[in-house]
């Protein structure tokens, strides 16, 4: 089963999991998995259907922007980061 | 020759990569904000004797006693004042914990063809950008920085300030120092608790980038600049 990295900036939502697992074959699947199982992680990422200016994803090693975005596919041993900027000083 | 740097930002970040390059450069420490009791437990730079004061000529008084050479100015950093900031450094670092300005910060270099790095800190972990003229930028990266958490968001652990204002630094010098190891790359620390190795994400250029292709990018809203330098 695919797992989502969820970054440190958002596991406020996640209860403090660091990784979660869902069944899923594309990122955009996994995020909407991720989102009914911790509401409201969706709107953090997405925006109008696409990834935040300030995000990045990964499957692996691999930026989703190399792979069809988030139609790219994944499979059970892959793993999804999530990469957000933040500004903290 | 002298080095030049500017540190953009002298609080949790700021603090311990000004401390770290005291004897390697002469620094310029641009910060608008004064020292508050709440921010002694993670700016290990200031004592209560600061309460109230400017934090970047605190700060550079502390570089200062420890043999360094450092200029302190009360402002906030935007690029229409980054000539009077300190504009003929070597390299810049953001240091802050505003989204506009890391992007400015970087917007400024890459168009000036300058050093810097982007450093940030938040809950358990933290990036640190190095970027290096000629290779793809921060905002190649992130696109823009819009709703980009903060510490007044999600917070930050104390210690976590000073590990990766360690990493910023010691980045840096290796910048100075003609190490391109990690030019254009970023190293995301995503919990400095359980995991102390850094995620490093490569990035190709982005055509459309706005920095990149020197193209006009949104200005900063930003106050005006007060200087009051010291110490």
């Amino acid at each position: 089963m695919p797992s989502i990295r969820v970054p440190s900036a958002l596991r406020t939502l996640t209860g403090g999991a660091s990784d979660v697992e869902i069944s899923a074959s594309t990122v955009r699947d996994a995020i909407a998995e991720l989102d009914k199982k911790h509401p409201g992680i969706a709107a953090k990422v997405l925006q109008n259907g696409a990834v935040k200016p300030f995000i990045r994803i990964y499957v692996g090693a691999d930026d989703i922007g190399d792979l069809g975005g988030l139609d790219a596919k994944v499979t059970e041993r892959d793993e999804i980061s999530i990469i957000p900027a933040i500004a903290g000083g | 020759m002298t080095t030049r740097a500017v540190i953009v930002g002298a609080g949790g970040l700021g603090g311990p990569i000004a401390l770290s390059l005291a004897r390697s450069a002469e620094l310029v420490i641009v910060d608008h904000d004064v020292v508050e009791m709440s921010n002694l437990h993670r700016q290990l730079q200031f004592t209560a004797a600061d309460l109230g004061q400017p934090k970047a000529v605190r700060l550079a008084a502390a570089v200062t006693a420890r043999g360094g050479t450092a200029r302190g100015i009360t402002a906030a950093w935007t690029p229409e004042a980054a000539e009077e900031l300190g504009g003929d450094c070597d390299l810049i670092i953001d240091a802050s914990d505003d989204p506009a300005t890391k992007f400015g910060v970087a917007d400024w270099a890459v168009a000036n063809g300058r050093l810097y790095v982007i450093a940030a800190a938040l809950r358990h972990g933290g990036n640190v950008f190095a970027g290096v003229p000629g290779v793809a930028c921060y905002r190649c990266l992130f696109e823009d920085p819009v709703d980009a958490p903060t510490c007044a968001d999600a917070g930050v652990l104390g210690p976590v300030v000073g590990a990766i204002g360690g990493v910023a630094a010691g980045m840096a010098l290796g910048l100075l120092a003609g190490d391109r190891t990690y030019a254009g790359a970023l190293l995301a620390f995503d919990d400095l608790r359980t995991v102390p190795e850094p995620r490093v994400v490569r990035f190709a250029p982005r055509p459309d980038c706005p920095a990149c292709r020197r193209a006009p990018i949104s200005p900063l809203a930003a106050p005006p600049v007060r200087v009051a330098e010291g110490p």
